[in-house]
């Protein structure tokens, strides 16, 4: 049973698999300044204690409370939107219709992103949505609150992710210990596979870490590895023993494969588990390369649209210029995480590209309309 | 094993026959749901459905496409898929209808009825926007 094995680099892969992020993180930024400029309203003070009593109920972690706090998130933030929306274009849909039509758009939502195994574009469909809708209302926040909100956020990530006391990395570390997924909304990219692994019946892993359990049981969902395609032919035989582990029809297969590939299994078993050992070493939960996805917090779609929220109320050349400024950092930051391997701070390198975006942006705007300052010098002393 | 009789003996389907049964009864493939999980998912999805929910029989239809598209596969879901298709085109049906009648009726046809159902007056009265 021949395999093409398709000569797949390392930019096809990576490259994949950072587009698979920055598409939804553009997509919200996107949403977000579209929101904001159609309803570029006054900003309303009043607003803020609701967002901070959610924003803080949003740290709880009891799960039904969290399912709660997304249902309001949901329909009453995005009621209140879709209410702005209407009102302004005035569209005439009766009261009947609009509270069904939210009803099912806040359950289907709340089951999309709390239900472990619902389809993958419309769970990240919704999380898009839902770092939307708080992301607009944070950019009801006054100016200054709202920028000094953003620094301060990404001084906190910083000293939260890397120090070693600090709450999200005790955070992660538990959930790998435990080999539980992180207890919070977090969007998963979907992970990149290769067209050889499509025949073969394997299950793919989302959870990463659950390799370095399996290491003993070769749970090879390694099907897109960067550095070795060949192991996807030893995949057959290992996923009979993942199929009896999960209970899957997967064992058939490879009972029917085994035979024919068994003088090359135990060889490739070998060298498969050298570098499912050393790979799933390397992709700790957030890794960036082979099976695993890379997991961005919800936190980070929502701070990094209300940065560009907030610039969209200026114009859109700083629009512009602190998207690229978050693009570039978030590269960075996957860059870094392909570098170290473990979880990062996504929020700082990016949020400082964007600050200086919007400053820079801010000073060459008033050079070019007001030449350079002894001009204007010039001007006030006549 | 009742799995037998969808899953095909040969793994590569695509270069197999045509019209051969897909193995995955999701539209994730291999990253969705085996078939036991996905009869449980269609069967509860299609129950929680007729709770006003046809966005969830539309997601339900979304979500086991492939079972839809290939009308011999996974018999057991399908009876569930095409159950909710059917509930969301009626649903969906009555609605909309419901929903233009309203809007391009207007006043003339409902009276002053109208101005008390429509949203916008409706969340000015209620205060819902106002803060």
């Amino acid at each position: 049973m021949a395999q093409n094995q398709r000569p797949t680099s390392i930019l096809d892969s990576l490259g994949e698999e950072i587009v698979r992020i920055l598409t939804p993180v553009s997509i919200c930024m996107f949403l977000v300044v579209i929101l904001v400029s159609i309803l570029n309203t006054d900003d309303s003070s009043s607003s803020v204690t609701s967002i901070a009593t959610i924003a803080y109920a949003e740290n709880s972690s009891d799960s039904s409370w969290d399912k709660f706090v997304a249902f309001v998130v949901l329909g009453f933030m995005g009621g209140e939107i879709i209410l702005f929306l209407i009102e302004k274009f005035s569209v005439p849909i009766d009261s009947v219709t609009f509270f069904v039509v939210l009803y099912n758009f806040a359950v289907v939502g709340v089951l999309a992103v709390f239900m472990s195994k619902m389809a993958i574009l419309v769970t990240q469909g919704y999380l898009v949505v839902i770092g939307m809708l708080v992301a607009y209302w944070f950019t009801l926040l006054p100016e200054w609150t709202t920028w000094v909100l953003l620094v301060a956020m990404a001084l906190y990530d910083l000293a939260a992710v890397l120090l070693p006391v600090g709450p999200l990395r005790l955070l992660v570390e538990l959930a790998i210990s435990r080999d539980e997924d992180i207890p919070a909304l977090v969007y998963e990219a979907r992970p990149v596979t290769h067209h050889d692994s499509d025949s073969t019946n394997g299950i793919v892993q989302r959870r990463v870490w659950r390799e370095r359990r399996n290491i003993g049981h070769d749970c090879a969902d390694n099907m897109n590895s960067v550095t070795n395609s060949n192991s996807v032919r030893s995949d057959h035989n290992d996923t009979g023993l993942a199929g009896a582990e999960e209970g899957r029809i997967v064992e058939r297969d490879a009972e029917l494969s085994a035979p024919l590939l068994d003088h090359i299994m135990t060889d490739h078993r070998q060298r498969q588990e050298d570098d499912a050992s050393s790979e799933s070493f390397l992709l700790e939960g957030i890794g960036l390369g082979a099976a695993g996805a890379i997991k961005l917090g919800l936190g980070d779609f929502i701070f990094y649209s209300v940065l560009v929220g907030r610039a969209a109320m200026y114009d859109f050349m700083t629009v512009y210029a602190c998207y690229l400024g978050i693009i570039a950092g978030l590269g960075v930051t996957l860059m870094l995480l392909a570098l170290y391997q473990k979880a990062l701070p996504a929020l700082p390198v990016s949020i400082m590209l964007g600050i200086a975006g919007r400053l820079g942006l801010r000073q060459i705007s008033t050079y070019m309309r007001h030449g350079s300052m002894s001009n204007i010098d010039r001007e006030v002393k006549r | 094993m009742e799995a037998s009789e969808s899953t095909s003996p040969i793994p590569n389907n695509r270069t197999s026959i045509a019209s051969s049964t897909p193995v995955w009864p999701t539209i994730d493939g291999p990253l969705g749901l085996s078939e036991d999980e996905s009869l449980s998912y269609a069967r509860r999805f299609y129950m929680f459905g007729f709770a006003l929910l046809p966005l969830l029989w539309a997601v339900n239809c979304f979500y086991f496409w492939p079972v839809l598209r290939h009308s011999r596969s996974f018999p057991r879901i399908r009876r569930y898929v095409v159950g909710s298709a059917v509930g969301l085109t009626i649903f969906s049906a009555l609605l909309s209808s419901w929903a233009l009648t309203f809007a391009i009726g207007g006043e003339g046809l409902f009276g002053p009825v109208w101005d008390k159902l429509v949203m916008f007056n409706l969340a000015d009265t209620l205060g819902l926007t106002g803060f």
